[in-house]
């Protein structure tokens, strides 16, 4: 079944690619939404049940920055302990995906 | 669908949760909706991209669910996430639920045989010195504190092993959920 295959991979780069994101700047929902959606192509609303599991988790936390329009907004940055899950994940990531390259590659 | 139906089913959904809860996930979305239409989307669109709000609302449940379990492991928190991942669907029921209450039909088995064995040891502690036991009253009162200490043993197993399984469903539930479902339905 690709489509559920599909739907694994992609919940399991979720966290890591939000990790990502908010490692080069800090963040609001709509904007890591907006890029997640063009870039790889997820659900937008996937990304609330996803920020505030990880922030539960402790890898990330918010803070309100005032803005001329409308009410404050809620920014999301990395914790200490989101910096190490990151660098983990990101060995993890680095090592699988060199690893089935190298597969797929060579049975090209 | 506009913004105002999809906040209501939002709402609707996420009803029972703590208030504090509820209006920090409506901010959020509300906070979405402002943004998305300041970027020029219609109200239709961001909600569809959205998706179902009472999906939305059952998955951001069963996370509270589960959250609760992760942080204070007891009967009424277990029986909580489990609910919660009912109502997602989560949990595949026809290949798990036999699976699940054969465990739990096994766990409660043991917990009645170690609830026994803890009486009966009571039973010998108290009274077996009084009735002129083989070996002498000394014999049976520790035996009977012997048996109670291996209840309690048992007891503290028990409390581990279903903590364990209860874990575990929770891994496979999360395994199982379908976030990104509605991004592949509308490709």
């Amino acid at each position: 079944m690709p489509e559920a295959i599909e739907i694994q991979l992609k919940k399991g780069v979720l966290a890591l690619c939000v990790l990502a994101l908010l490692s080069h700047a800090d963040s609001y929902a709509y904007e890591i939404a907006s890029r997640l959606t063009k870039d790889i192509d997820m659900g937008e609303g996937t990304i609330y049940p996803l920020m505030r599991r990880m922030q539960s988790d402790g890898l990330v936390e918010t803070y309100l920055v005032e803005s001329q329009s409308g009410p404050p907004r809620k920014y999301y940055r990395l914790t200490a302990e989101g910096r190490r899950s990151l660098e983990q994940q990101k060995t993890e990531w680095v090592a699988f995906t060199q690893a089935v390259n190298a597969i797929v590659g060579a049975a090209a | 669908m506009t913004r105002a139906e999809f906040m209501t089913r939002l709402r609707r959904g996420l009803a029972g949760l703590p208030v504090t809860t509820i209006a920090d996930i409506v901010a959020d979305h509300e906070a979405h909706f402002a943004d998305a239409v300041a970027a020029g989307r219609s109200e239709a669109e961001v909600a569809a991209a959205l998706g179902d709000p009472d999906r939305l609302a059952r998955e951001l449940r069963a996370e509270a669910g589960l959250k609760q379990w992760e942080e204070r492991k007891n009967p009424s928190n277990a029986l909580a996430a489990v609910i919660a991942l009912l109502g997602l669907g989560a949990i595949d029921v026809l290949i798990l639920l036999p699976v699940l209450m054969g465990v739990l039909g096994a766990l409660f088995g043991v917990l009645v045989a170690v609830v026994a064995v803890f009486f009966a040891g009571g039973v010998v502690f108290a009274a077996g010195p009084l009735t002129g036991p083989p070996g002498g009253p000394l014999t049976a009162f520790l035996a009977g504190l012997g048996l109670m200490g291996v209840a309690t043993c048992l007891g503290a197993l028990l409390t581990l092993v279903t903590v364990g399984v209860f874990n575990a469903v929770v891994w496979y539930a999360r395994l199982h959920y379908r976030l990104l479902k509605p991004a592949i339905e509308q490709a």
